[in-house]
């Protein structure tokens, strides 16, 4: 990008940036290292009384911390819900993952229809994709769960990934044909010239300069799935098929749970799926700034 | 643009279906609801016409949970678009610790919508938050603020936590957008054009305005119909402060099982919401819906 900021600007907009996104999730990191007693005590801090694992030692092998075998300690300040977590983690990940490949799979080619071509009931397709969305999900929950019933996909993963597919969609061929259509015509002219049918045009030529904005989008179905909440807790059944929307908000609705065991089970949960996210994102990134893309 | 004769069923049914499936049953039975009065507690479901519509509208939260949701809305989805476009113009630079950075924008992505209310609660705890805390070792205040008690700042704390989760999703798109504008057409803008506010009025803003306009219907969307971080964060209150008309839906199904007057609300939801769109895209015109 051209133009230069004055270093300082850069120091500080950049130090704004990390604040406002990272200091929520450091405050997390800073609550699981502490017991609640030093968390809710004002002269005693991290630096006084030095990191203490012991809730993430009862996460992964269900020893309790010593914080609470300790005499007139109350037992419902600690929840299995947090033992459920790393299990959780593998089955959003499951789920987001079936889910965004199916997104790409099923919305591409619709996205790159609707980006250049003129057909008969284009309009109608469209404003059907776009405006389907408009109705509140707590409208539905009541006939989808009734209709997925009748299919028997209650309590499986697969029900799951249905709906979240179909809720991340219409975004998908929406994002997708937005950059579809920024691909200049001229090399899909080229494409024509060299006896290119609509199928090798868009998997030849389309797909592969559109492949970093296309993982953009990915990973947009992929978070969408990751974090929705109210269909993956009502079809979702016992706790083994549960994903981490379901078991967190559990925790964190359970008011008697302590903040250190909390907080733990946010920091693992958000540990593994920023590093994903990450990888994704950066071959997005580096895709970008090749410059292979640039039309 | 090409024209094809024939509708391309092939190419478009297979994202088409799964959502006809999961819309067009549901959102029929919604609307059979919200003209009948199907409550748990009554047995038949008696025909009533627009009768749920009118009792929601005249009853005592209606007004002021549309005035919240509007609210919300107009001051989130533009934010959300205008700080995302900032942050993605920024990161599109190359300094030291921009990889860092680029990555610690995405946080706010990966955490279910329970555990982001949780951590902006303890932002704003009174007590024990870390922005009370601040402001008093910074001398800005004396007494810590209720934040999400106090009436007057609470529907501004939960809509900094929207915001906070819904931008690193505009980054990541703009960015994307930004980086398939033509480098010649830079490098050209930079030669004729020394202010850096004309070159992106007149050289960059054009080429991403169908993904501003894109986002924007999104946030709004969003905005609009979410209501999850808010009622974890503030349940609605105090009061009625953070009452929304999304919320609204849920409460008259769920916890007063009037399913009735629940898809009552849930369709004046989708009617304003089509509004806003319209709205957006009449003021922000863009080849995304023309062309055809």
């Amino acid at each position: 990008m051209a133009g230069r900021l004055h270093p300082l600007l850069t120091f500080a907009f950049g130090a704004l940036i990390l604040l406002f996104s990272g200091g929520p999730v450091l405050l997390s990191l800073y609550g699981s290292l502490v017991p609640d007693k030093v968390l809710l005590s004002p002269d005693k801090s991290l630096f006084t009384e030095g990191p203490n694992f012991d809730t993430y030692r009862y996460v992964f092998t269900g020893q309790l911390p010593d914080s609470y075998n300790a005499e007139g300690t109350n037992r419902a300040m600690i929840s299995d819900a947090a033992r459920q977590v790393p299990q959780a983690l593998v089955n959003s990940s499951l789920n987001a993952l079936a889910a965004m490949v199916l997104n790409l799979i099923l919305g591409a080619p619709a996205a790159f229809v609707f980006a250049r071509y003129i057909f008969p009931g284009k309009k109608v397709s469209f404003l059907y994709l776009i405006l389907s969305p408009l109705v509140p999900a707590v409208a539905l929950v009541t006939p989808i769960y009734m209709m997925l019933q009748a299919m028997n996909l209650v309590g499986t993963q697969l029900g799951i990934i249905l709906v979240h597919t179909a809720k991340a969609l219409p975004f998908t061929v929406l994002i997708l044909s937005v950059f579809f259509r920024k691909i200049p015509a001229e090399i899909f002219e080229a494409a024509v010239l060299d006896h290119c049918d609509r199928f090798q045009t868009f998997w030849r030529v389309a797909v592969p300069l559109a492949l970093p904005s296309i993982g953009a989008t990915g990973l947009f179905a992929f978070m969408l799935s990751y974090s929705e909440f109210m269909f993956a807790m009502i079809l979702s059944g016992s706790s083994e098929t549960r994903p981490a929307s379901v078991v967190m908000a559990a925790l964190a609705r359970n008011t008697d749970v302590s903040w250190s065991l909390l907080n733990t089970a946010i920091f693992i949960a958000i540990v593994p799926t920023l590093v994903l996210v990450i990888l994704v994102w950066r071959f997005v990134v580096e895709g970008l700034l090749s410059g292979a893309v640039k039309g | 643009m090409w024209t094809i004769n024939r509708y391309p069923g092939a190419w478009l049914l297979p994202a088409l279906l799964p959502v006809i499936l999961l819309t067009v049953y549901p959102i029929g039975h919604a609307l059979w609801t919200s003209l009948h009065e199907v409550m748990i507690l009554f047995p038949g479901e008696p025909f009533v016409g627009l009768k749920n519509y009118q009792r929601v509208i005249v009853g005592d939260y209606f007004g002021v949970a549309l005035r919240n949701s509007l609210v919300f809305t107009l001051i989130a989805a533009p934010s959300v678009v205008v700080f995302g476009t900032l942050i993605a113009l920024f990161l599109q630079k190359r300094f030291f610790g921009s990889q860092v950075l680029r990555s610690v924008v995405l946080l706010p992505w990966v955490l279910p919508g329970a555990i982001s209310a949780v951590l902006w609660v303890w932002v704003f705890h009174p007590s024990f938050g870390f922005l009370n805390g601040l402001m008093i070792d910074l001398g800005v205040i004396d007494t810590p603020i209720g934040w999400l008690t106090n009436p007057r700042t609470a529907l501004g704390a939960v809509i900094v936590a929207h915001v906070w989760t819904q931008i690193p999703f505009a980054v990541v798109l703009m960015m994307a957008a930004l980086s398939t504008i033509n480098g010649e057409t830079l490098e050209a803008a930079a030669i004729d054009c020394r202010s850096a506010w004309k070159r992106f009025r007149y050289v960059i803003l054009p080429e991403i305005k169908s993904m501003i306009v894109v986002l924007l219907v999104y946030n709004a969307l969003t905005a609009f119909t979410s209501y999850d971080i808010v009622y974890a964060m503030t349940g609605g209150g105090p009061g009625t402060a953070t009452t929304l008309l999304s919320f609204q839906i849920w409460r008259e199904s769920f916890s007063m099982y009037d399913f009735g007057a629940g898809s009552a609300v849930a369709f004046i939801v989708v009617l304003i919401s089509a509004m806003l769109i319209v709205a957006i895209t009449r003021a922000l015109p863009s080849d995304l819906f023309a062309g055809e």
